[in-house]
Protein backbone atom coordinates (compact mmCIF):
# COMPACT_ATOMS: atom_id res chain seq x y z
CA UNK A 1 0.00 0.00 0.00
CA UNK A 2 1.20 3.48 -0.89
CA UNK A 3 0.10 6.35 1.32
CA UNK A 4 -0.09 9.86 -0.11
CA UNK A 5 -0.48 12.77 2.28
CA UNK A 6 0.04 16.53 2.54
CA UNK A 7 -2.08 19.65 3.04
CA UNK A 8 -5.18 20.58 1.06
CA UNK A 9 -4.77 21.39 -2.64
CA UNK A 10 -1.09 20.43 -2.82
CA UNK A 11 -1.47 18.07 -5.80
CA UNK A 12 -1.92 14.71 -4.04
CA UNK A 13 -4.63 13.40 -6.37
CA UNK A 14 -2.72 14.54 -9.45
CA UNK A 15 0.27 12.63 -8.14
CA UNK A 16 -1.80 9.47 -7.61
CA UNK A 17 -3.38 9.72 -11.05
CA UNK A 18 -0.05 10.22 -12.74
CA UNK A 19 1.83 7.55 -10.86
CA UNK A 20 -0.80 4.83 -11.35
CA UNK A 21 -2.16 6.07 -14.72
CA UNK A 22 -5.67 6.64 -13.35
CA UNK A 23 -8.64 8.81 -14.20
CA UNK A 24 -10.99 10.31 -11.60
CA UNK A 25 -13.39 7.39 -12.13
CA UNK A 26 -10.76 4.92 -10.90
CA UNK A 27 -10.50 6.58 -7.49
CA UNK A 28 -13.05 6.17 -4.71
CA UNK A 29 -13.79 9.49 -3.03
CA UNK A 30 -14.00 9.15 0.75
CA UNK A 31 -16.18 12.24 0.86
CA UNK A 32 -18.90 10.70 -1.31
CA UNK A 33 -18.83 6.97 -1.88
CA UNK A 34 -20.47 4.31 0.28
CA UNK A 35 -18.16 3.51 3.19
CA UNK A 36 -18.49 -0.22 2.42
CA UNK A 37 -17.21 0.47 -1.10
CA UNK A 38 -13.88 1.62 0.32
CA UNK A 39 -12.95 -1.88 1.50
CA UNK A 40 -13.16 -3.03 -2.15
CA UNK A 41 -11.49 -0.02 -3.74
CA UNK A 42 -7.94 -0.15 -5.07
CA UNK A 43 -7.48 3.61 -5.01
CA UNK A 44 -8.93 5.95 -2.39
CA UNK A 45 -8.80 9.70 -1.98
CA UNK A 46 -9.99 11.95 0.86
CA UNK A 47 -9.91 9.14 3.37
CA UNK A 48 -10.03 11.83 6.08
CA UNK A 49 -13.59 12.62 4.92
CA UNK A 50 -14.48 8.93 5.03
CA UNK A 51 -13.34 8.88 8.66
CA UNK A 52 -15.53 11.92 9.30
CA UNK A 53 -18.57 10.08 7.91
CA UNK A 54 -17.85 6.85 9.82
CA UNK A 55 -18.14 8.47 13.24
CA UNK A 56 -21.90 9.30 13.19
CA UNK A 57 -22.59 5.93 11.53
CA UNK A 58 -20.93 4.20 14.49
CA UNK A 59 -18.30 2.55 12.33
CA UNK A 60 -15.00 2.30 14.20
CA UNK A 61 -12.56 4.17 11.92
CA UNK A 62 -9.53 2.46 13.41
CA UNK A 63 -10.85 -1.09 12.97
CA UNK A 64 -12.05 -0.18 9.48
CA UNK A 65 -8.63 1.25 8.62
CA UNK A 66 -6.88 -1.89 9.89
CA UNK A 67 -8.93 -3.88 7.37
CA UNK A 68 -8.13 -1.75 4.34
CA UNK A 69 -6.34 -3.43 1.47
CA UNK A 70 -5.80 -0.99 -1.37
CA UNK A 71 -3.00 -0.03 -3.73
CA UNK A 72 -2.89 3.63 -2.82
CA UNK A 73 -4.69 5.82 -0.34
CA UNK A 74 -4.66 9.55 0.06
CA UNK A 75 -5.52 11.54 3.14
CA UNK A 76 -5.07 15.20 3.90
CA UNK A 77 -2.91 16.32 6.74
CA UNK A 78 -5.48 18.06 8.94
CA UNK A 79 -3.81 18.28 12.33
CA UNK A 80 -1.58 21.34 12.02
CA UNK A 81 -3.93 23.84 13.63
CA UNK A 82 -5.34 24.59 17.07
CA UNK A 83 -7.34 21.83 18.78
CA UNK A 84 -10.96 22.55 17.79
CA UNK A 85 -13.41 23.63 20.51
CA UNK A 86 -16.19 21.56 18.95
CA UNK A 87 -16.22 17.99 20.28
CA UNK A 88 -17.14 16.42 16.92
CA UNK A 89 -14.36 18.29 15.12
CA UNK A 90 -11.95 17.19 17.82
CA UNK A 91 -13.01 13.56 17.50
CA UNK A 92 -12.71 13.68 13.71
CA UNK A 93 -9.23 15.13 13.92
CA UNK A 94 -8.11 12.56 16.47
CA UNK A 95 -9.55 9.61 14.53
CA UNK A 96 -8.02 10.87 11.30
CA UNK A 97 -4.63 11.24 12.97
CA UNK A 98 -4.77 7.78 14.46
CA UNK A 99 -6.08 6.22 11.25
CA UNK A 100 -3.26 7.98 9.39
CA UNK A 101 -0.70 6.43 11.72
CA UNK A 102 -2.16 2.98 11.08
CA UNK A 103 -2.02 3.53 7.31
CA UNK A 104 1.54 4.89 7.46
CA UNK A 105 2.60 1.88 9.54
CA UNK A 106 1.05 -0.58 7.06
CA UNK A 107 2.21 1.30 3.95
CA UNK A 108 5.35 0.19 2.14
CA UNK A 109 5.82 3.78 1.06
CA UNK A 110 4.59 7.15 2.32
CA UNK A 111 4.72 10.15 0.02
CA UNK A 112 4.13 13.70 1.25
CA UNK A 113 3.16 16.21 -1.44
CA UNK A 114 3.86 19.91 -0.96
CA UNK A 115 3.50 22.52 -3.73
CA UNK A 116 2.98 19.66 -6.18
CA UNK A 117 6.34 18.12 -5.26
CA UNK A 118 6.32 14.57 -3.86
CA UNK A 119 8.81 13.67 -1.13
CA UNK A 120 9.14 10.02 -0.10
CA UNK A 121 9.19 10.04 3.70
CA UNK A 122 9.00 6.27 4.12
CA UNK A 123 10.31 3.58 1.80
CA UNK A 124 12.64 3.54 -1.17
CA UNK A 125 13.27 6.72 -3.12
CA UNK A 126 12.74 6.22 -6.81
CA UNK B 1 17.93 31.17 -10.54
CA UNK B 2 14.48 31.06 -9.04
CA UNK B 3 13.71 29.77 -5.55
CA UNK B 4 10.34 29.32 -3.83
CA UNK B 5 10.32 29.22 -0.04
CA UNK B 6 7.26 27.82 1.70
CA UNK B 7 6.36 26.81 5.24
CA UNK B 8 4.02 27.70 8.08
CA UNK B 9 3.57 31.11 9.67
CA UNK B 10 6.54 32.74 11.43
CA UNK B 11 8.90 29.85 10.71
CA UNK B 12 11.92 31.82 9.51
CA UNK B 13 11.05 31.94 5.80
CA UNK B 14 11.95 35.64 5.39
CA UNK B 15 15.27 35.31 7.11
CA UNK B 16 16.18 32.34 4.96
CA UNK B 17 15.03 34.20 1.83
CA UNK B 18 17.13 37.24 2.67
CA UNK B 19 20.17 35.06 3.32
CA UNK B 20 19.90 33.66 -0.20
CA UNK B 21 20.54 37.20 -1.52
CA UNK B 22 23.33 38.07 0.95
CA UNK B 23 26.00 37.84 -1.74
CA UNK B 24 24.47 40.68 -3.77
CA UNK B 25 24.66 44.39 -3.03
CA UNK B 26 23.49 46.11 -6.22
CA UNK B 27 20.28 45.86 -8.18
CA UNK B 28 18.62 44.28 -5.19
CA UNK B 29 14.89 44.74 -4.72
CA UNK B 30 12.44 43.79 -2.03
CA UNK B 31 8.88 43.60 -3.31
CA UNK B 32 6.56 44.06 -0.34
CA UNK B 33 2.97 42.95 -0.86
CA UNK B 34 1.62 43.51 2.65
CA UNK B 35 -0.68 46.50 2.93
CA UNK B 36 -0.14 48.37 6.20
CA UNK B 37 -3.67 47.86 7.51
CA UNK B 38 -3.79 48.38 11.27
CA UNK B 39 -1.29 48.14 14.07
CA UNK B 40 -0.28 44.50 13.68
CA UNK B 41 0.55 44.85 10.00
CA UNK B 42 2.49 48.06 10.67
CA UNK B 43 4.44 46.35 13.45
CA UNK B 44 5.22 43.34 11.21
CA UNK B 45 6.35 45.65 8.41
CA UNK B 46 8.54 47.69 10.81
CA UNK B 47 10.09 44.48 12.14
CA UNK B 48 10.89 43.21 8.63
CA UNK B 49 12.31 46.62 7.67
CA UNK B 50 14.58 46.57 10.72
CA UNK B 51 15.85 43.09 9.86
CA UNK B 52 16.45 44.07 6.22
CA UNK B 53 18.19 47.37 7.01
CA UNK B 54 21.77 47.50 5.81
CA UNK B 55 21.37 44.55 3.44
CA UNK B 56 21.16 46.76 0.37
CA UNK B 57 17.55 46.18 -0.59
CA UNK B 58 15.54 48.85 -2.35
CA UNK B 59 11.96 48.32 -1.17
CA UNK B 60 9.12 48.52 -3.64
CA UNK B 61 5.62 48.29 -2.23
CA UNK B 62 3.18 46.70 -4.63
CA UNK B 63 0.01 45.11 -3.36
CA UNK B 64 -1.48 43.79 -6.61
CA UNK B 65 -0.67 43.52 -10.35
CA UNK B 66 3.06 42.80 -10.04
CA UNK B 67 3.44 42.80 -13.82
CA UNK B 68 3.26 46.62 -13.67
CA UNK B 69 6.51 46.88 -11.69
CA UNK B 70 9.39 48.55 -13.45
CA UNK B 71 12.62 46.76 -12.71
CA UNK B 72 15.99 46.70 -14.48
CA UNK B 73 17.24 43.46 -16.01
CA UNK B 74 19.54 41.12 -14.07
CA UNK B 75 17.97 42.17 -10.77
CA UNK B 76 18.12 40.25 -7.53
CA UNK B 77 14.57 40.17 -6.29
CA UNK B 78 12.90 39.02 -3.11
CA UNK B 79 9.10 38.87 -3.34
CA UNK B 80 7.30 38.67 -0.02
CA UNK B 81 4.80 37.20 0.03
CA UNK B 82 2.32 35.28 -2.13
CA UNK B 83 -0.18 34.85 0.73
CA UNK B 84 -0.67 38.61 1.02
CA UNK B 85 -0.59 39.16 -2.71
CA UNK B 86 -3.22 36.47 -3.21
CA UNK B 87 -5.51 37.95 -0.55
CA UNK B 88 -5.09 41.46 -1.98
CA UNK B 89 -5.84 40.33 -5.53
CA UNK B 90 -8.72 38.10 -4.50
CA UNK B 91 -10.55 40.24 -1.96
CA UNK B 92 -9.35 43.76 -2.85
CA UNK B 93 -12.05 44.51 -5.45
CA UNK B 94 -15.80 44.79 -5.12
CA UNK B 95 -16.18 41.10 -5.99
CA UNK B 96 -14.05 38.09 -5.15
CA UNK B 97 -12.02 37.11 -8.19
CA UNK B 98 -9.69 34.26 -9.17
CA UNK B 99 -6.22 35.83 -8.98
CA UNK B 100 -4.29 32.88 -10.45
CA UNK B 101 -3.61 34.44 -13.87
CA UNK B 102 -2.66 37.83 -12.44
CA UNK B 103 -0.28 36.30 -9.89
CA UNK B 104 1.36 34.09 -12.51
CA UNK B 105 1.67 36.99 -14.93
CA UNK B 106 3.38 39.02 -12.19
CA UNK B 107 5.64 36.11 -11.27
CA UNK B 108 6.68 35.54 -14.89
CA UNK B 109 7.40 39.27 -15.19
CA UNK B 110 9.67 39.24 -12.13
CA UNK B 111 11.37 36.10 -13.44
CA UNK B 112 12.08 37.85 -16.75
CA UNK B 113 13.73 40.80 -14.94
CA UNK B 114 15.67 38.72 -12.42
CA UNK B 115 19.01 37.04 -12.34
CA UNK B 116 18.05 35.81 -8.88
CA UNK B 117 14.43 35.58 -7.78
CA UNK B 118 13.38 34.41 -4.34
CA UNK B 119 9.67 34.13 -3.58
CA UNK B 120 8.21 33.61 -0.13
CA UNK B 121 4.82 31.93 0.19
CA UNK B 122 2.88 30.19 2.93
CA UNK B 123 1.41 26.74 3.59
CA UNK B 124 -2.21 27.31 4.53
CA UNK B 125 -4.10 24.05 3.97
CA UNK B 126 -3.02 21.72 6.78
CA UNK B 127 -5.27 22.51 9.72
CA UNK B 128 -8.39 20.60 8.67
CA UNK B 129 -10.70 23.45 9.59
CA UNK B 130 -13.77 24.02 7.46
CA UNK B 131 -13.75 27.80 7.06
CA UNK B 132 -16.21 30.05 5.27
CA UNK B 133 -16.71 29.52 1.54
CA UNK B 134 -14.46 32.50 0.71
CA UNK B 135 -11.64 31.30 2.94
CA UNK B 136 -11.84 27.75 1.59
CA UNK B 137 -11.61 29.25 -1.87
CA UNK B 138 -8.51 31.19 -0.81
CA UNK B 139 -6.89 27.99 0.50
CA UNK B 140 -7.64 26.31 -2.83
CA UNK B 141 -6.17 29.19 -4.85
CA UNK B 142 -3.07 29.31 -2.63
CA UNK B 143 -2.54 25.60 -3.23
CA UNK B 144 -2.85 26.01 -6.97
CA UNK B 145 -0.66 29.11 -7.21
CA UNK B 146 2.03 27.51 -5.06
CA UNK B 147 2.07 24.47 -7.34
CA UNK B 148 2.33 26.63 -10.46
CA UNK B 149 5.17 28.71 -9.00
CA UNK B 150 6.95 25.58 -7.73
CA UNK B 151 6.73 24.16 -11.24
CA UNK B 152 8.65 27.08 -12.81
CA UNK B 153 11.12 27.38 -9.90
CA UNK B 154 14.60 25.86 -9.95
CA UNK B 155 14.50 25.28 -6.21
CA UNK B 156 11.67 24.77 -3.74
CA UNK B 157 12.49 24.90 -0.04
CA UNK B 158 10.17 24.19 2.86
CA UNK B 159 11.28 26.07 5.95
CA UNK B 160 10.83 24.32 9.30
CA UNK B 161 11.68 26.70 12.17
CA UNK B 162 14.43 28.20 10.10
CA UNK B 163 15.71 24.83 8.93
CA UNK B 164 15.55 24.41 5.14
CA UNK B 165 14.08 21.17 3.80
CA UNK B 166 14.81 20.87 0.10
CA UNK B 167 11.80 19.70 -1.93
CA UNK B 168 13.28 20.46 -5.36
CA UNK B 169 16.69 21.60 -6.68
CA UNK B 170 19.27 22.77 -4.18
CA UNK B 171 19.97 25.50 -1.67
Amino acid sequence: MIMITGGAFQGKTDYMKKRFSLTDDDIADGGRCEISELSKSRYIKHYELAVRRMIPENIDPLAFTEGLECEAIELNEIGCGIIPIDKNEREWREMTGRAGCIIAEKASEVVRVCCGIPTVIKGEKH
Amino acid sequence: MMTLITGGAKCGKSHLAERLLDDFTDNKYYIATMEPFGEEASAAIARHRRIRAGKGFETKEKYTSLHELELPGKSHILLECIANLCANEMFGGSEICDPTDSIMRGTEHLKSRAETLVIVTNNVGSDGIDYSKETNRYIEVMGRVNRLIADISDNVIECVYGFPVILKGKL
